[in-house]
């Protein structure tokens, strides 16, 4: 493999790294100076955006077969890990229930839980943002959605991380925490299924056990599967996308300005930001046959990393996205990925994500890092370790 | 000027149908329908950005 110009090579961690970098743009342009990056008995890295969006568009090349993604599950995510034409199955029964139509009724819902968490620090005028909000948020939409007690919250906050993010240095490491984790999970919704079969309810859960496709109904394995993806694919990357969004806005008071003052720069300036940060910088993908691009050779059964978050920055395909513009148009971004994987929460992600920024803002326009604060970001998934805000106390 | 749509590659990304909703709408699963063949006189800036928006290249203009 070649060396970048700073003489360096990426290493294995690189798409690690990417995530918790303090600018993976200018990481992101330093491998794009080459198409492909092998790490050797690793995976490839695709770097630009016409070679991911092709990537993206071929699943039955570029598979998402269930090795791709090991998360201590003992069966595939549901739809993540299936490619089609199965995969399209799932997609039709899950697609109408998280369709944008359908999660533009839990606005008001998402208004009160976003007031509710700003009344706890407001009158203090600090907070941790990552802990007070960005984790609690996502969690609690999700219970409510889910008709699941908010009791369990911290339980749910533990299942999540017990997979995202285990202690450990190493994959071996990580395992136990892993493995021990998926039980739990599994067992607390099969719990939870059996309760809702003696006593039905109107939720997202219930809605999920009623549905079919072609007179089929999904078996209570498929349930639990789809369940177990939901708490890895939705409660962290919201995190980690209100973390991305409000580090960037404590320290670009132009900016924040201009989305306080004006609400209707909002949905695009949340389109920007996601771009602008990818704080999901890639996705996986395991090759079904021996392929070349850009002249190097990659084989069928070889793991592949689609870099969207260097593919969103990539200026050869858009001229301009080296910098950041809260009213781009176009902006085509892929932080939510493509092609059939398509993030399924993108439309519920978008509404909290908007009413968070919005309804925040309302009350709390001005705010500032603490001084002397140095952000870290967390590795493999972007969200911070910490954000520590101080704003003059608000009602 | 007529707005096209590939329905294999539209993902349901929604970015055409909250950008300029009286052109494009969404089906039961999210996904696009246009509303309109022949782009109107005088909307072609909304249907351009309906198009440009879609990261899938699922709309063109013709
Ligand atoms: C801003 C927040 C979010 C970001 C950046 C994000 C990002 C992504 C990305 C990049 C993928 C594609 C994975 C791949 O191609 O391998 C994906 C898939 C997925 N996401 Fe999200 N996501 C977010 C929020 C959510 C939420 C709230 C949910 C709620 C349930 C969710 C559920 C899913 C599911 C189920 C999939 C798998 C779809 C499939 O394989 O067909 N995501 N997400
Ligand atoms: S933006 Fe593209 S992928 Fe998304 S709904 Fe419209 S046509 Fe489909």
């Amino acid at each position: 493999m070649e060396a970048d110009d700073e003489g360096r090579s990426p290493s294995g961690s690189v798409v690690v790294d990417l995530a918790s970098a303090d600018d993976p743009r200018a990481m992101s342009r330093m491998l794009r100076q080459q198409r492909v990056h092998t790490i050797e008995g690793m995976f490839h890295l695709l770097t630009r955006r016409e070679d991911v969006e092709a990537a993206l568009r071929k699943p039955a090349v570029y598979t998402s077969r269930p090795e791709a993604v090991q998360l201590g599950n003992i069966r595939p995510l549901i739809p993540l890990s299936v490619d089609p034409p199965k995969h399209v199955k799932y997609r039709r029964i899950l697609d109408p229930l998280f369709a944008p139509k359908h999660m533009a009724a839990l606005e008001d819902e998402v208004v009160t839980l976003v007031n509710q968490i700003v009344d706890r620090f407001a009158a203090k005028g600090s907070c941790d943002f990552h802990e007070d909000f960005a984790v609690p948020l996502p969690c609690t939409v999700f219970l409510r959605l889910m008709g699941l007690p908010l009791a369990d919250l911290d339980m749910f906050l533990e299942m999540k991380d017990g997979i995202i993010r285990p202690p450990g240095a190493t994959q071996e490491e990580q395992e136990p925490t892993r493995r021990r984790t998926a039980q739990n999970i599994y067992a607390y919704f099969e719990k939870t299924l059996a309760e809702r079969r003696r006593a039905p309810t109107d939720d997202l859960l219930a809605q999920i056990m009623g549905s079919s496709v072609d007179g089929v109904q999904l078996t209570d394995e498929e349930i639990l599967d789809i369940c177990f993806l939901f708490i890895i694919a939705g409660l962290d990357t919201v995190t980690d996308s209100l973390d991305c969004i409000f580090g960037y806005l404590s320290q670009e008071p132009e900016h924040r300005r201009q989305l306080a003052s004006d609400e209707s720069v909002i949905p695009s300036a949340i389109e920007e930001l996601l771009r602008w940060e990818s704080p999901v910088p890639a996705v996986p993908r395991v090759l079904s046959e021996d392929v070349e691009v850009g002249g190097c050779p990659m084989k069928a059964g070889e793991h592949v990393m689609l870099l969207i978050g260097a593919a969103n920055t990539d200026d050869a395909a858009h001229p301009g996205v080296d910098s950041v513009d809260l009213l781009r148009n176009p902006n085509p971004h892929l932080a939510f990925g493509g092609g059939v994987h398509r993030c399924l929460g993108s439309h519920l992600a978008r509404i909290e994500l908007r009413v968070a920024v919005r309804e925040w803002h309302k009350r709390i326009p001005e705010y500032e890092l603490v001084p002397g604060t140095v952000l870290q970001y967390t590795e493999g998934l972007r969200s911070l370790h910490h954000l520590p805000l101080t704003f003059a106390p608000a009602g | 000027m007529r707005i096209t749509l590939d329905v294999d590659r539209c993902q349901g990304h929604g970015r055409c149908y909250v950008l300029a909703p009286d052109l494009f709408d969404a089906d039961d699963f999210g996904h696009c329908v246009l509303l309109v063949d022949d782009v109107p006189a005088g909307r072609e800036d909304d249907a351009r950005t309906g198009v440009e928006n879609c990261p899938e290249q699922a709309l063109g203009l013709e």
